[in-house]
């Protein structure tokens, strides 16, 4: 890896991020590939990295457990996004309202999510509606108390300022609050998002029978570990691309943006 | 190069938010006196007393909502049983072993990779997308390599951990002003010297964050873990809860919930915040 760095600049090292990162991987492919290969393992413990590549193709279920899982996401997310930041606006104009709710949101947070599986599978059953209350539930609180914290930190003075000018309530919230808020709000979402896919997958694990949660813990009782494996690293492809090409760079933008509203402009 | 706050932060700080957001209250062990140990105890008192309202008005089946006096009643008979305090214990067990492993593996593999900043680009991708695939998603295939055993459990545990543990070590390394190197280097240091006396000191607090994180996922994992394996893997809370709803009893689902947010509480107050106060106070300044 040091030979590379040798490179020219410009072009050498666009080269080098692309390249750099490519490497562990390529190993542990490779890794992996000669393991199967000098030691032969049953393909139910460990099955070569080229069935598992295909496993998806060869899988006819595959596309519909991705696509129940990725929509239970959305729907959970959406929901509790929206919730989250509202409750938490309204939470957090008022100090004693917001003090009052903190350890509140902390106890909640210490269990949200996968602890109430159990529950929502005594008040929903299993399946989809289950499913989208475990994301709303790990989000909500996550996104809730970071949006009242965040509207707790708006200085006062900006708020005044605008009031002194003639602003409405309305007027405020909608130009300091939210804008002030918004920094706290996105890292709510970002973590938010985060929780719940894994709360997704553990949700469907035990009570839905579509979903990727689902479809690899039923193809461990048939020991198809090349499914079992794509389903994994499928989970981590999702949550890696909503995370870092999603919410990163909104979260970057946004404090880019509104993230000095305290010092600078 | 390995940026230094927009990535890690982002994920560490969010956690931090929300936890500043209590500090502005009195904390529940807070030593300010009794005044303060009630208005933390409020919240709790009037959303128990809603509850019950909710309970009292709605007049739900038993399988749905149970009364708060009821879930107290299930949680003295577990206790009694003995049931409860055994889950706890091996929960906290499973916990704090594979609290241990994550770090004595995660540290030393960050502080490595962090060692070398070509090393740390290449190793930063592959780090987070195994971050990605949560230690939930690999509880299938541990099965299968595992059984339905306490190490799959343990595995799954330290899997999850392992992950932003090692990551926030790799950072904490990497994002240490390469002056306090070069003004050791220029003193005389070796490199042994620099790294007992700058790297590791420096990276304490990102692996603290590291290390809230990992104990925020590997909680839930264990959890998970224990839905599934925990009944031929000797119990565990998640087991608890997930067992008494097979068996349709709420009250113990909710008393077992209960006991997961206030032992979460409790490690948080007086094990997690006073290591975290001591390191910001000690080498805090260092990232600053």
């Amino acid at each position: 890896m040091t030979t590379i760095s040798a490179a020219s600049p410009p072009i050498g090292r666009t080269v080098k991020k692309w390249l750099l990162p490519a490497v562990p991987f390529a190993i542990l492919v490779a890794l992996w590939g000669l393991a199967v290969l000098l030691f032969d393992p049953p393909v139910g413990v460990l099955p070569s990295p080229a069935l598992v590549f295909e496993a998806p193709f060869n899988s006819d279920p595959y596309l519909a457990n991705v696509g129940a899982s990725v929509q239970r996401l959305i729907l959970g997310f959406l929901v509790a996004a929206s919730t989250g930041v509202v409750v938490g606006v309204a939470a957090g104009l008022s100090k004693p309202i917001a003090e009052f709710l903190g350890p509140l949101t902390t106890f909640m947070n210490a269990l949200s999510g996968i602890a109430w599986i159990p529950l929502a599978v005594a008040w929903f059953g299993p399946g989809t509606g289950m499913v989208v209350f475990i994301v709303w539930n790990a989000a909500f609180f996550l996104v809730f108390g970071n949006t009242m914290l965040g509207v707790r930190l708006v200085p006062d003075v900006l708020q005044n300022g605008l009031l002194t000018l003639g602003a409405s309530r309305m007027d405020v919230i909608r130009q300091v609050i939210v804008p002030g808020a918004m920094p706290y709000i996105m890292s709510g979402l970002r973590s938010g998002l985060g929780f719940g896919w894994r709360a997704v997958i553990a949700a469907e694990l035990v009570g839905a029978s579509l979903g990727l949660g689902a479809w690899i813990f039923e193809q461990q009782e048939f020991s198809r570990m090349d499914n079992i494996m794509a389903g994994a690293l499928t989970i981590g492809v999702i949550g890696m691309v909503m995370d870092r090409w999603l919410l990163a760079p909104l979260e970057r933008r946004t404090i880019e943006r509104w993230g000095m509203v305290g010092s600078a402009s | 190069m390995v940026k230094p706050a927009s990535t890690t932060t982002a994920t560490g700080k969010d956690l931090g938010a929300v936890r500043a957001a209590q500090s502005e209250s009195p904390g529940l062990f807070g030593v300010a006196g009794l005044s303060s140990v009630i208005r933390a105890l409020l919240p709790f008192v009037v959303a128990i007393l809603a509850w019950w309202a909710i309970w009292a008005v709605l007049d739900p089946p038993e399988i749905i909502l149970v009364s708060p006096a009821s879930v107290f009643g299930s949680f003295i008979d577990s206790i009694a049983e003995g049931a409860l305090p055994t889950f706890i214990a091996r929960s906290l067990a499973r916990l704090g072993i594979g609290t241990l492993i994550a770090i004595g593996l995660g540290v030393p593999m960050g502080w490595l990779l962090g060692l070398d900043e070509d090393v740390a680009q290449a190793a930063e991708p592959i780090m987070r997308f195994f971050n990605a695939v949560s230690g939930i998603a690999w509880l299938p295939a541990m099965i299968i390599w595992f059984g339905f055993t306490e190490t799959t459990i343990q595995a799954v545990i330290v899997y999850t951990m392992l992950f932003p543990v090692a990551f926030n070590a790799m950072i904490g390394v990497r994002t240490i002003p390469k002056r306090y190197r070069d003004a050791c280097r220029t003193m005389g240091a070796g490199t042994l010297r620099i790294i007992r006396d700058v790297y590791m000191p420096g990276s304490f607090p990102s692996v603290m964050t590291g290390l809230r994180l990992g104990i925020g996922f590997g909680w839930r994992a264990l959890i998970a873990g224990e839905f599934v394996v925990g009944t031929t893997a000797g119990g565990g809370l998640g087991f608890f809860i997930f067992d008494a709803r097979t068996q349709g009893v709420i009250g113990k689902v909710m008393a077992g919930m209960i006991v997961l947010g206030v032992l979460w509480l409790l490690m948080d107050r007086l094990i997690l915040r006073p290591i975290e106060e001591t390191i910001n106070v000690k080498w805090g300044a260092v990232s600053a």
